[in-house]
C-alpha cells in the first residue's frame, strides 16, 4: 500500500509539474512588459538615454533577458512559497486577496456536499431498491431534465420564484448592504443570502449523483450474493445495507470525491449569479479585469484541487479494493 | 460473443422483407414477431434500431430533436439575423402579435390613426378613442390608461410611447409616458387655440391657429428656434426625432433651428405636404413630386421609387416613408426589416382614400372602406435590450449552439478514437505516454481552463473566428473520456479471431485498428458521442453565459441568457429568458434522452437492471 501511495504521489508531482510549465508558457504569453510597467512613471522625469539606462537595468534586476528555463525555475520557487506577485487590481499580495473568497467557497461546498450526500444517497438507493416503480420512474424523469438543464437556467428559476414572485429570500449579494443590527443579526441577514445559492448548488448536484448512487445500488443488488443473502433469510433491511450498500460505495465513494472537486469549479456561474465572494467569482472578475496575477493562483488552485482529487479517488480505490493494491 | 452469434444466424436465414407501415417503422411493431424469431432473423444492428424504435421516449426525443434541428437550420435561411441590428424604440417589448390589430368599430367610422411604438391609437367621426397593441410602456405607466372624462377628440398625435389629443374647442390631453415631460402640456399652451398637433419619440409638437409652433418633452435633443421669423406663418409642422419643420401658408418649407445641417437644406418650391420619419422629412410639391432631405441613411429613406401619377399625400414611419397618388395607389420606400416599405398586393387596382404610417405600421383604406395593413405586426417572442426580435435570435442562435456543440464534439470524438485506438491496441511504452497526456488533459479544470484560453487567445480574434475558438477549445479538452472508453473496448476485442485472422493475412496494423476493430466498438462511441454533444451544448452555453465563449452580437442561446440574472429581467422582461431556456433544455434533454435510449438499444442488460 505504502508503495502504491508513495507512486501515485510521484505521478501528481509529474502532472502538476507539467501543468505548470503549460501555465507558466500561457501566462507569459499574456502579460506585457512588467520592467515598462514599473519604470512607466519615471518616462517624463528622466532624458531618453537615461530612461533607456532604467529599463535596461529594471529587465536584468527582474530577470526577464534570463532563458525561459532559468525564469520558469523562479516562478517555480516563487509560486511553491505561494508568493504570487501584486494584484494589480487591489494592490495587494495576491495571497491576501485570494484567502477570503478561498475561505468563504471551501465553506459554502462543505454545506453543498453535505445536504446533497444527504438527500442523494437515501434516494439513489430507495429508487434502485424500489426500481420501475412509479416512486422511480419519476425520479429518473426528475434526473434526467435535472442534469440536462444548465445551472444558469436552474439558477433563474429559483430566482423568479424565491426572490422575485414570492419574495421570500434576498435575490443575491453576501449581506443586505448598509445593514444595521446587532451582530447576530448580521449573522442571520448573512445566512439568509446563502440560503437560496446553497438550494440551487444543490438540486443541481443532485440529478447526476442520485443516477450514480441507483445505478451502483443496481449493480450490486443483482449479484449472487445478495441471492444468498435473502436466500439465507436475512432481513431486506441488512441485506440492503450491509450486503449491497456496502459494494456500492466502492463506486460511490470514488464519484462523490470528484464530484466534490468538481464543485469548486463549477460554482463559478452560481458565485457569479449570486455575486457570492467566492473563488468563482473572484476568477471571473480577474478574468475581466485582466489581472492575470490572481487568475493565475487562482487556476493553480483549481489544477491542484483536481490532482488532490485524482489522489483521493486512486488512494480510495487502493483502500476498499483490495484488487488495485495488487495489481498496481 | 452473442453479437457474433447473431451475426452468424443472421447470414444462414434470410429475414423475409416486412412491409409496415411509417408509424410502424418509426415506432416498431413488437407483436409482429416473437421474441424467439426476432432473435434469430435479426442482426445487431438491426435488433439496435428496433429496440431503439420500439423505446416511445428516446423515439419522441429524436422527433423533437430533429424538428428543433430542421426549424434552427432552415428558419434562419428565411429571417437571417442583421448582426448589428439595434433600435431603441424596440427595446424590450414583450410577445405580441397585436400591434396592428385594429377594433372593427373604429374602421366603421374612422377619422384618424396613427401608431405608436408597439400600439395603435384612433380616433371615429364622434371623438371616442380606440387602442390596440402592446400598450404597457413601463410598470406603471400604460396607453390604456387614458385620463379621466376625457372630452371627444379631433385629432391624434402618437409618439413613441405618449398620445396627444385635440378638443373640439381647441384644447390639449396628453396622457402616456412622461418622463421627458413630453406628455406635460406645458401652461403657455392653456389659453392657446391648437390646430395641429405631431408627436416623435420623446417630443410633442403643437401648431395654434395663429401658426405659432410650440415644442415640448425632450426639447434639449433639438434645434428649436422658438422665436424664430417665420413663427405665426405656418399652416403645417412636421416632428422628426430632433427637428421640427414647417409648411407656410405659401408652401414655403422652413426649418425651425439655427444650425445648418441636413435637415437646414430645405428644398426649394412651393410645398402641399410634408411628413417626418425619425431623421428625415419628406415634401409633396405642387407638380406632385416627391422631395426628401434630411440624414439620409443607408436604410434608403431617400429612394423615391418612380411614380407617373402625381402624390398627394405623405407620411413617414421611423425609418421610411409612404405616399398616397393621385391615382388613389400607395407607394413606399426605405428600410424594409419588417417588411414595412414592401406595399402588399392587396392594394393593387384599388383606390386608397386613407393612408397612415407610423414606426413599422402602415394602414390604407380603400374607397369601399377596406382596410390593409403591413408592417411589424409585433414580435412572436418579444423583444430584446437593444430592440431586436428574439425569435430570429433564437433560430440563429439554436444553429450556432448546435454547430459548436457537433463540431466540438466530432473534434473530440476523433481525437478521442486515434488515441484511444492506438494506445489500445499497441498497448506498452506509447500506452503509457498517451494515457499520462490524456491524464494531464483530464485533470485540467475545464471551465477555468476553457475561459482563460477564451481570454488569451480570444482577445485577438474576431468575433466569428472566436466562434471557431470556442469549438476547438471544447473538443480539445473533451476527448479524454471517449479515449479510455474506446481503449478498454479494443483491449477486449483485440485479442478476438477476426484481429488474429486481419493479423494473419498481412494488413497494416493501422488498418487493423481503425478498419476492423474500431467499427466492432462503433456503437460505445455512439452512445458516448451523443451523450458527449449533450455536454458540449451545455458547456458553450455557460460559457457564453458568463461572456467568455462567442461575444455578442453573434448569438447563441447561452449568450442571449447573458445579463438576464437581475431581477428588472427576471420578472419584467421574462420572455428575454424563458423562451431561451424552455428551447435550451428540450433541446439537451431531448438529446440526453436519445442517448440513453442508444445506451438502452446497444446494451440490453442496462435495461435489466
Amino acid at each position: 500500500m505504502l508503495k502504491y501511495v508513495f507512486k501515485r504521489i510521484l505521478y501528481m508531482i509529474f502532472v502538476f509539474s507539467v501543468m505548470s510549465i503549460l501555465l507558466f508558457i500561457l501566462y507569459n504569453g499574456i502579460q506585457g512588459d512588467p520592467a515598462r510597467a514599473e519604470i512607466e512613471p519615471m518616462k517624463m522625469k528622466l532624458e531618453p538615454a537615461q530612461y533607456e539606462q532604467l529599463y535596461r537595468e529594471t529587465r536584468a534586476r527582474m530577470g526577464l533577458d534570463d532563458p525561459l528555463v532559468t525564469r520558469y525555475t523562479r516562478w517555480l520557487g516563487k509560486t511553491i512559497r505561494l508568493d504570487f506577485g501584486q494584484s494589480i487590481r487591489y494592490q495587494r499580495p495576491v495571497i491576501d486577496v485570494v484567502k477570503p473568497p478561498l475561505q468563504f467557497t471551501i465553506k459554502i461546498n462543505i454545506f453543498a456536499v453535505i445536504i446533497g450526500l444527504a438527500i442523494t444517497i437515501p434516494l439513489g438507493i430507495f429508487t434502485a431498491v424500489k426500481k420501475n416503480s412509479i416512486f422511480d420512474k419519476s425520479v429518473q424523469v426528475f434526473t434526467i431534465i435535472g442534469y440536462s438543464i444548465p445551472v444558469f437556467i436552474t439558477a433563474l428559476l429559483f430566482m423568479y420564484f424565491f426572490a422575485v414572485r414570492w419574495r421570500l429570500l434576498p435575490l443575491n449579494g453576501m449581506e443586505t448592504p448598509n445593514f444595521k443590527g446587532t451582530a447576530a443579526e448580521l449573522r442571520a441577514d448573512q445566512i439568509r443570502h446563502l440560503i437560496l445559492p446553497l438550494i440551487v448548488m444543490t438540486v443541481t448536484s443532485l440529478a447526476s449523483i442520485t443516477r450514480y448512487v441507483r445505478a451502483a445500488m443496481m449493480e450490486a443488488l443483482s449479484m449472487d450474493y445478495i441471492k444468498t443473502a435473502r436466500a439465507k433469510g436475512l432481513k431486506e433491511k441488512a441485506v440492503i445495507f450491509s450486503h449491497a450498500w456496502r459494494n456500492a460505495l466502492l463506486p460511490v465513494i470514488t464519484l462523490i470525491i470528484g464530484w466534490i472537486m468538481s464543485i469548486f469549479s463549477g460554482a463559478f456561474i452560481i458565485e457569479s449569479m449570486f455575486n457570492l465572494n467566492g473563488m468563482g467569482k473572484l476568477y471571473i472578475d480577474s478574468l475581466y479585469a485582466k489581472d492575470f496575477n490572481v487568475v493565475l493562483a487562482v487556476q493553480l488552485f483549481y489544477v491542484l484541487i483536481a490532482l488532490i482529487g485524482n489522489l483521493l479517488v486512486d488512494l480510495s480505490y487502493g483502500v476498499v479494493d483490495p484488487r488495485v493494491r495488487v495489481n498496481e | 460473443m452473442s453479437m457474433d452469434k447473431n451475426k452468424e444466424l443472421s447470414t444462414t436465414q434470410t429475414p423475409p422483407p416486412k412491409k409496415t407501415g411509417l408509424l410502424k417503422q418509426l415506432f416498431g411493431n413488437r407483436n409482429e414477431l416473437d421474441i424467439y424469431t426476432e432473435e434469430q432473423v435479426q442482426s445487431p444492428w438491426r435488433t439496435v434500431l428496433r429496440t431503439f424504435r420500439s423505446n416511445k421516449v428516446s423515439m419522441s426525443a429524436l422527433i423533437v430533436f430533429l424538428i428543433i434541428v430542421l426549424i434552427v437550420f432552415i428558419g434562419p435561411l428565411i429571417r437571417p439575423v442583421d448582426l448589428g441590428y439595434a433600435e431603441v424604440t424596440q427595446v424590450n417589448l414583450g410577445p405580441s402579435r397585436e400591434y396592428m390589430a385594429v377594433p372593427d368599430e373604429l374602421l366603421k367610422d374612422l377619422n384618424k390613426m396613427e401608431n405608436g411604438r408597439s400600439f395603435g391609437v384612433g380616433i371615429n367621426n364622434s371623438g371616442k378613442v380606440f387602442i390596440w397593441g402592446d400598450t404597457r410602456i413601463t410598470n406603471r405607466v400604460n396607453i390604456r390608461n387614458v385620463p379621466d372624462d376625457l372630452p371627444p377628440l379631433v385629432d391624434i398625435a402618437v409618439g413613441d410611447d405618449h398620445v396627444l389629443g385635440l378638443t373640439k374647442d381647441g384644447s390639449l390631453v396628453a396622457w402616456g409616458n412622461d418622463r421627458q415631460r413630453q406628455s406635460r402640456i406645458p401652461w403657455e399652451l392653456e389659453d392657446v387655440e391648437v390646430v395641429q398637433i405631431d408627436a416623435n419619440y420623446q417630443t410633442s409638437g403643437i401648431l395654434d391657429a395663429q401658426g405659432n409652433t410650440y415644442l415640448f418633452g425632450n426639447v434639449k435633443n433639438m434645434d428649436y428656434v422658438e422665436f424664430h421669423e417665420w413663427q405665426g406663418k405656418i399652416k403645417k409642422i412636421a416632428l422628426s426625432v430632433d427637428a421640427l419643420v414647417g409648411l407656410t401658408n405659401e408652401g414655403k418649407i422652413v426649418y425651425f433651428g439655427r444650425q445648418t445641417n441636413s435637415y437646414s437644406r430645405v428644398p426649394e418650391g412651393t410645398f402641399t405636404d410634408i411628413a417626418a420619419a425619425s431623421k428625415a422629412f419628406a415634401a409633396v410639391r405642387d407638380d406632385g413630386e416627391i422631395v426628401v432631405w434630411g440624414n439620409l441613411s443607408y436604410r434608403g429613406e431617400g429612394r423615391v421609387p418612380e411614380h407617373e401619377s402625381p402624390a398627394v399625400q405623405v407620411e413617414g414611419g421611423r425609418y421610411h416613408f409612404t405616399a398616397r397618388l393621385e391615382d388613389g395607389s400607395v407607394i413606399a420606400w426605405g428600410e424594409n426589416t419588417y417588411k414595412q416599405s414592401d406595399v402588399p398586393a392587396a392594394l393593387n387596382g384599388k383606390n386608397v382614400t386613407y393612408l397612415s404610417s407610423n414606426y413599422y405600421q402602415n394602414y390604407a383604406i380603400t374607397d369601399n372602406n377596406e382596410l390593409v395593413s403591413w408592417g411589424l405586426k409585433g414580435y412572436l417572442l418579444g423583444s430584446d435590450d437593444l430592440g431586436r426580435d428574439i425569435f430570429i435570435r433564437l433560430l440563429n442562435g439554436g444553429r450556432m449552439t448546435i454547430t459548436i456543440g457537433a463540431v466540438a464534439v466530432l473534434i473530440a470524438t476523433f481525437i478521442g478514437i486515434v488515441i484511444g485506438g492506438l494506445s489500445g491496441y499497441f498497448g506498452g511504452t506509447l500506452d503509457l505516454v498517451l494515457q499520462r497526456f490524456s491524464e494531464v488533459v483530464a485533470s485540467l479544470p475545464f471551465l477555468p481552463f476553457a475561459m482563460i484560453l477564451n481570454v488569451i487567445i480570444g482577445n485577438t480574434l474576431s468575433p466569428s473566428q472566436r466562434v471557431y475558438l470556442m469549438m476547438v477549445v471544447l473538443g480539445l479538452l473533451s476527448w479524454t473520456g471517449l479515449q479510455r472508453l474506446v481503449r478498454a473496448q479494443v483491449f477486449s476485442v483485440r485479442e478476438q479471431e477476426f484481429v488474429v485472422a486481419a493479423k494473419a493475412m498481412g494488413i497494416r496494423e493501422g488498418n487493423i485498428v481503425f478498419r476492423h476493430i474500431i467499427p466492432n466498438v462503433i456503437s460505445v462511441i455512439i452512445v458516448s458521442t451523443t451523450l458527449s454533444f449533450a455536454s458540449s451544448m451545455l458547456t458553450e452555453s455557460s460559457l457564453s453565459f458568463l461572456g467568455f465563449g462567442v461575444q455578442p452580437p453573434i448569438p447563441t442561446w447561452g449568450n442571449m441568457l447573458f445579463g438576464s440574472n437581475n431581477s428588472v429581467v427576471i420578472q419584467t422582461f421574462w420572455w428575454r429568458w424563458v423562451f431561451t431556456s424552455i428551447i435550451l433544455s428540450i433541446t439537451v434533454i431531448s438529446v440526453n434522452l436519445i442517448g440513453d435510449g442508444l445506451r438502452d438499444a446497444i446494451d440490453p442488460k442496462s435495461q435489466e437492471r
